[in-house]
């Protein structure tokens, strides 16, 4: 019987980065780069004119505009909207690979060094994250606005002076500095990067055993794993109430945490599905066969369904409620803001729902990767475009849309982060040789 | 399969017992090699992909599964759109006669249960199963540990001995011999 | 070939053959009632019976009978209700969800856990029904054809899709059940009507031969057992199918599961009041029903392994396995309480903020904390390996949680609705006896259902054990430890994974 099904793999085979890919990834980085500086430059110093009619314009549709407005705002958001995209991406994957440590799973340890190599964006998106709360905050937050906290003032507001311990906890609101938000932001990159780096440690170190029966390592990755889903179990949230949820500030929803997790996670799935499939093509990977890629495939259309689950919940109980205090976020995205943004919510129920519903169901196309690959596109898609609603209506307002800024920043952000999972990537053997389950991988069949 | 009540000859098969799951699959895929025609495998528990070394054809139940599940879905938007926009509409709750959002859960269920009921009765239907059907057990240990690989004689040009040396060379149990059994 | 890592726990114990499975389980269903049986169901029958007498009171002169007032117009009824729904989650979680993840302990555990289910979704329609108050008209939550002009349900109303819910939720369910219980009726059918073919009735016999056969012989059994069996013969062709069916109903009951006690969320959350309308109350409900779920299967699978002797079957792993499931999701619905406290402050909106300072700290805060420290504390004992391998600790906490469950429910409602807008309208809930009578028929009903299936069918699914013995048994450990020695597979890649070396 075994001898039909030997599956002979290369266990020390390594992912090299060639200069030529390296080439060709700073190359696009460079383009992406020309496109985000040149389309930042032109909105910018266009936006004299464009104003005046984008202005008229919100006038007509009553949305929020008039009050003066700076177009650097939509530049920032850029940056942020990818860096939340792509750190997440990054923190869900490893998050993933936690999973598969904590449920024992078996099928998935064949391709467990790909979500493993995600870890590599984290400091780099940690950085640029400060880096740009630094430059925009004012554009990005509406909350860093001290005179939002000046009893009395011309702008004072109850509700935001309610929330200031949230942002500026220890210290005063109108010093400017958010203390509290910030040393969670730095809280949460530490701490993800470290419960990662036990994991990584750890496997590597489960590499040098010279007894496959010895599953000291794999036992404590398993332990790690589990203190990295505690901590994402929070930091989840947390940080999507920070980043994202904050944006909008008078706006409040309790969903809004595991709304984020689900689209993060679904985003990770897909760059992993992408991953392992372009490594098979390159010639990486030869075990991996049509089960594995199965398995991918269901995980994508079952979290893209959890997706749209969460997603659609939020939005049913708002929108049936009908309450000012919430209702208007849904309004302006709909609605509002010069009608910019309502295009979006209906593309994202199609890309994100949809499609990869009706695509991935038959049994055949979750085995193919060109349909694969086609689906976890269009899922990266819908989900940038899920964090789009998220971030731009509150920032860029009504002189939101889509041009070449957006695809510019789009571009650098994805080249970086392929350059930082490759570099990763190749630092160890694709396959992790002593992994108690890579038997049970090696001989997946479903 | 010939009908007995008419008055048709009885089939005869050769039934050879197995007592491991990987003897049975091993015994069909060699007989399968001899170029013997295997009718069926029986077994206490579903055995990976014997069905294709059989050579049964691929089951449709999924897409008998699909088409009920959209018969659920149009169902359920009829029923809401016209009961709420067309027969009877009434504002309630400030909202659209036919709202999308609230039609959801609704149309939901309704797939789900036309979906799952469909594809069950188009399961028993195909197996000829349901409340009071007969079964016809080549053996009845092969529903405790026995498997039951079942060839049909007729179907097949090798003679009744050389099925039955061949079933015991690929493991069948030899006490009591593969026997026949008629139809 | 499935291969199995020698890092896995057996799942099945006591080097148990195809056949000892079949003995082990049948065993219960053809021997008479044990004395141990027959006393369980007679307390069930007396709950049923005394609780019976305050529903027949209910339904005669209405709810009138509960301690309701005009502020608190929901409070034990929907509490119960909600409570019972969310036990029966487990079921159909364990045979969908854990089919689809390939997670091979729940094949021992699945039967009665889906029987529990169904169970558990009659009595809570049983206070759907109820709290009607006209239950004979119960079919007027459903759209049909009326005499009373073009009046149809209003299907933007949450509890028009409850019915929806529920109903497809119990229908689905039971079919899910019945189709896996085929196969293994057909191995009583078939074992009964074995007796028959040894043991033929013939006109040779002595009467004192034909005393001995016939107590040897099951005609009953085989003919019921026929019956339910719907002609289950096995082929592969049949298998095959079969294992379609299952998949693709897992696959419906899946979301079909989380939808349910979504929608029996949206009963609160689409309302406006505080404490209710809250977005996070979906996804929180599903973990909380798939925690009390879990609990009550704990409850019940510990007494039933302990009854029928069932330990090789529901081992120490499967107790761990699932208190960790209980972990997970105690702590999932432990966040989102936090979340929503949170929240509240978060919002500025004082309505919210006064619901959730008055459900910890006002006249009902003996509620909250009994929740707080029954689901988010106690289920965090289960972190340590003693106490999650421990059977009597398993068993103690499965029944804290299902406390801890009920009061949750009844805080969300009882509590969110006594502090009226007008403070004029302030009230508290106070149960009458009917009340708790009515609660205590459910649980008559919830138990004789379950004794009579834990006689009467297999309580462990026979066809799916046999799946897994041959990759989960004790041997199966052993032979994945000499396979893995040899080299496994890698073995032609890597010189390092010679025969011998380093072991």
């Amino acid at each position: 019987m075994a001898a039909e099904h030997t599956v002979t793999v290369d266990v020390n085979e390594k992912y090299t980065l060639t200069a030529a890919t390296q080439k060709k990834i700073w190359l696009w980085l460079a383009v992406g780069l020309i496109l985000f500086i040149a389309g930042a430059f032109w909105f910018v110093t266009g936006f004299g004119s464009e104003a005046a009619h984008g202005a008229g314009h919100a006038a007509e549709h009553g949305g929020g505009g008039g009050e003066h407005f700076n177009p650097m705002a939509r530049v920032w958001a850029n940056l942020w909207l990818n860096s939340v995209f792509f750190v997440g991406i990054a923190v869900a994957g490893v998050f993933f690979l936690a999973t598969q440590y904590a449920a024992k799973a078996g099928w998935s340890a064949i391709i467990k060094r790909v979500p493993e190599a995600f870890g590599g964006f984290l400091p780099v998106g940690g950085v640029i994250m400060l880096v740009v709360y630094f430059l925009g905050h004012h554009d990005l937050f509406h909350w860093t606005h001290t005179g939002l906290y000046e009893k009395g003032g011309p702008e004072f507001d109850a509700i935001i002076n309610g929330k200031a311990p949230f942002f500026y906890w220890p210290l005063s609101p109108e010093g400017g500095f958010p203390f509290f938000w910030l040393l969670r932001l730095v809280l949460y990159f530490a701490l993800w990067y470290w419960g990662y780096t036990m994991i990584r440690k750890a496997s590597l170190a489960e590499d040098q055993l010279q007894n496959r029966l010895d599953f000291r390592y794999y036992d404590k990755q398993v332990v790690w794993s589990i203190v990295f889903i505690v901590i994402f179990a929070v930091t989840s949230s947390t940080s999507a109430w920070d980043w994202l949820l904050s944006i909008d500030t008078h706006w409040f929803s309790t969903m809004f945490g595991w709304y984020v997790f689900a689209s993060w996670f679904v985003s990770a799935l897909a760059v992993i599905t992408l991953a392992v499939v372009y490594l098979k093509e390159q010639g990486y990977l030869k075990a991996v066969n049509e089960n594995h890629l199965h398995d991918l495939g269901k995980f994508m259309f079952a979290f893209s369904i959890f997706w749209t689950y969460v997603w659609f919940c939020q939005f049913l109980l708002i929108y049936y409620a009908n309450i000012p205090e919430e209702i208007f976020y849904f309004k302006e995205r709909l609605h509002g803001l010069g009608g910019v943004y309502s295009p979006v919510m209906i593309i994202l129920a199609i890309i994100n729902f949809a499609f990869p519903f009706l695509f991935l169901m038959p049994r055949d196309s979750k085995r193919h990767p060109i349909f694969l690959k086609i689906t976890a596109f269009a899922i990266l898609v819908g989900h940038y475009l899920d964090f789009y609603l998220m971030v731009m209506p509150g920032t860029a307002k009504q002189y939101g849309g889509f041009g070449l800024m957006e695809i510019g920043a789009i571009i650098v952000f994805a080249s970086l982060f392929v350059w930082l999972f490759y570099r990763t990537l190749s630092k160890a053997p694709l396959i992790a040789k002593n992994h108690p389950m890579l038997e049970e991988s090696l001989h997946h069949s479903i | 399969m010939a009908d007995t009540r008419l008055g048709h000859t009885k089939e005869r098969f050769m039934v050879g017992i197995y007592d491991h799951e990987d003897k049975v699959v091993d015994a069909v895929k060699k007989l399968k090699n001899d170029g013997v025609k295997v009718y069926e495998v029986y077994s206490p528990h579903p055995i990976h992909h014997i069905d294709t070394y059989i050579g049964h054809p691929r089951t449709r139940i999924p897409i008998a599964a699909f088409l009920f599940g959209a018969l659920g879905t149009l169902s359920a938007i009829t029923l809401i759109t016209y009961t709420m926009g067309i027969d009877w509409p009434m504002i309630i709750g400030g909202k659209n006669f036919v709202a999308i959002p609230t039609m959801v859960p609704v149309t939901f269920e309704l797939t789900v249960l036309i979906s799952a009921l469909g594809m069950v009765a188009t399961f028993l239907v195909s197996n000829n199963m349901g409340p009071g059907k007969k079964e016809f057990m080549f053996d009845r240990r092969t529903t405790d540990d026995k498997y039951a690989l079942v060839v049909d004689l007729d179907a097949n040009t090798l003679s009744e001995e050389q099925i039955r040396d061949l079933m015991v060379k690929y493991g069948a149990e030899t006490d009591p011999l593969p026997r026949i059994v008629e139809r | 070939m499935q291969v199995t890592s020698p890092i896995r726990e057996p799942l099945v114990t006591g080097h148990k053959t195809m056949h000892d499975i079949t003995e082990d389980i049948c065993r219960r269903v053809e021997e008479k009632p044990s004395k141990a049986w027959l006393a369980a169901f007679g307390v069930s029958l007396i709950m049923l019976i005394v609780g019976g007498y305050a529903a027949a009171a209910t339904w005669w002169y209405g709810i009138g009978m509960w301690g309701l007032n005009k502020t608190v117009g929901w409070a034990w009824d929907i509490t119960n209700f909600v409570w019972w729904v969310g036990i029966g989650h487990a079921g159909t979680l364990i045979s969908a969800i854990l089919l689809l993840f390939r997670q091979k302990w729940r094949t021992s555990i699945n039967r009665a856990a889906e029987a529990m289910t169904i169970f558990a979704v009659i009595c809570a329609g049983t206070f759907i029904l109820m709290h009607m108050g006209r239950t004979w008209l119960a079919h007027w939550a459903l759209p049909l054809p009326n005499t009373y002009g073009s009046l149809w349900v209003n299907f933007h109303s949450p509890l028009v899709w409850d019915v929806f819910a529920i109903s497809t939720y119990l229908t689905v369910s039971l079919v899910f059940w019945y189709v896996g219980l085929i196969p293994d009726l057909a191995t009583i059918r078939d074992r009964a009507k074995l007796t028959l073919e040894k043991y033929p009735l013939l006109d040779t016999d002595t009467p004192e031969e034909r005393r001995e056969k016939r107590k040897k012989r099951r005609p009953i059994a085989a003919f019921i057992y026929g019956l339910l069996a719907f002609g289950w013969e096995g082929g592969a062709k049949v298998w095959a199918r079969y294992e379609y069916v299952a998949l693709i109903l897992a696959g419906l009951s899946t979301p079909l599961v989380l939808s349910v006690h979504t929608i029996v969320s949206f009963d609160f959350a689409t309302s406006l009041i505080p404490g209710w309308h809250t977005t996070i109350f979906p996804p929180y409900f599903v973990a909380g029903a798939i925690f009390s779920g879990f609990a009550m299967v704990q409850t019940l699978m510990l007494i039933t392994r302990k009854v029928y002797k069932l330990e090789d079957y529901i081992t120490i792993t499967h107790i761990d396995y699932m208190n960790k499931i209980i972990i997970l999701t105690g702590s999932i619905v432990g966040i989102a309480y936090i979340t929503e406290f949170f929240m509240a402050w978060y919002s500025g909106v004082e309505y919210e903020r006064y619901a959730f300072l008055n459900r910890a700290f006002g006249p009902y805060w003996w509620a909250y904390w009994s929740m707080m420290t029954c689901n988010v504390i106690s289920p965090q004992l289960f972190w340590f390996k003693k106490i999650r391998q421990s059977i009597a600790w398993s068993f103690f906490l499965s029944i804290v949680v299902n406390i801890g469950m009920w009061f949750e429910r009844f805080v969300i409602i009882v509590t969110s609705l006594h502090r009226d807008f007008i403070p004029s309208s302030w009230a508290m809930f106070y149960p009458t006896l009917y009340d708790i009578g009515d609660y205590l028929f459910t649980f008559g009903i919830f138990f004789t259902c379950f004794f009579l299936f834990a006689k009467y069918l297999p309580v462990i699914n026979m066809a799916e054990v046999k799946t897994i013995l041959n990759s989960s048994d004790i041997k199966a450990k052993e032979k994945a430890t000499e396979y893995l020695k040899e080299g496994g597979a890698v073995k032609a890649a890597s010189p390092m994974y010679d025969k011998g070396k380093d072991l």
